[in-house]
């Protein structure tokens, strides 16, 4: 069973980007089954940033399913912005599930934003001024409704689709000091707590492709600017003909600290 | 943002990096988190990677415009869109 899975995060589309993902896109039919988008849809999170998002992602003969990132936040039009979504065909997960039939069998994807608040030993906690509180207590909601998410869904294969990254391996690149505004642990707990195949995330622009939860799944970072092409695609499955292998594993995972 | 105080004709220094840093996100005609200010003993450089040519210039232009004393090089790409010619198998 093999799932052909595309990918691709911070995109961040207004008018002056529209059409250049589109021939590249056009050609997904043939290399994948669901394209994942990973957040950042837009700069600011318009409606009109998000009708040229609809433009360039919509009408493609794949399902493409995403999650909403930070900036697509800014001018607080989330409703305005999913709304234009969804009428485009575009799935929205934010806390919830979808399940896909494909060709290699039933895939699952749970999809979250995510939030910061930083990796295991270096993390902000939840005590203190209620600002500190409400950050971490944002950052254990949304892991929890993504692990929920994930437990829930009746599939072959599960994947975890989040903005913010769940573990510190694909921040490799980017200052350590903005770590804890880049993703948290408690991403990488919840996407353990069920047979996740693969996760998925962006949002970390100067970061590295490759890393792995603390249980082994693998994550993988595929913000624009890290993959720089249209997107990535991973072929999902046991029953992999090794000839085809990709030598791209040579960057592997990098840890940024022992 | 917060304007610690008048930017004179002096070097850069940390305040004028650390508002540049602030500009580049919260200026809504930049609104970039992934560009990179460095230091250096002439200049303060940019790095990082964008969507479109149109957004490379316009960062270059709101930062001159804001800080018209700091000399400021820019070397900032525009990210490549093409289809990947490589799969990535994860058995
Ligand atoms: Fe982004
Ligand atoms: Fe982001």
């Amino acid at each position: 069973m093999v799932i052909r899975i595309a990918a691709v995060g911070d995109v961040h589309l207004d008018e002056d980007v529209v059409g250049r993902f589109r021939p590249a896109l056009e050609e997904l039919p043939e290399c994948a089954d669901v394209l994942l988008l990973a957040g950042d849809l837009t700069r600011h999170g318009t409606e009109a940033e998000a009708r040229c998002v609809a433009e360039e992602f919509g009408g493609l003969a794949v399902p493409v399913v995403t999650v909403l990132g930070n900036h697509d936040h800014q001018c607080d039009q989330v409703p305005q912005v999913v709304k234009v979504l969804e009428d485009a065909g575009i799935t929205v997960l934010e806390g919830n599930g979808v399940v896909l039939d494909c060709a290699g069998g039933r895939l699952g994807i749970a999809g979250v934003k995510g939030f910061g608040g930083g990796f295991a030993g270096r993390c902000a906690s939840d005590f203190g001024e209620p600002e500190m509180k409400a950050f971490v207590r944002t950052t254990t909601d949304s892991a929890d409704r993504l692990g929920a998410a994930l437990r829930s869904l009746d599939c072959d294969m599960l994947v975890a689709l989040t903005h913010y990254s769940p573990v510190p391996d694909t921040l490799a690149g980017e200052p350590l000091e903005i770590y804890p505004f880049l993703g948290s642990y408690q991403l990488g707990q919840a996407i353990d707590s069920a047979p996740t195949a693969l996760a998925v995330h962006g949002h970390a622009h100067a970061g590295t492709e490759r890393g792995t939860t603390p249980g082994g799944v693998r994550v993988r970072n595929v913000a624009h600017p890290v993959i720089k092409q249209a997107y990535s695609v991973f072929h999902v499955g046991d029953q992999l003909d090794t000839d085809q292998v990709s030598p791209i594993g040579q960057s592997g995972s990098q840890r940024s600290w022992s | 943002m917060t304007h610690h105080r008048d930017i004179g004709a002096g070097p850069p220094d940390e305040y004028v990096e650390a508002e540049i840093q602030r500009l580049l996100v919260e200026d809504p005609a930049v609104a970039e988190q992934g560009i990179t200010v460095v230091r250096r003993e002439r200049a303060l450089v940019l790095y990082g990677e964008v969507e479109s040519p149109h957004r490379r210039e316009e960062i270059l232009r709101r930062v001159s415009e804001r800080f018209p004393d700091v000399p400021i090089t820019s070397d900032i790409g525009v990210i490549r869109a093409q289809a990947p010619t490589e799969i990535e198998q994860l058995p």
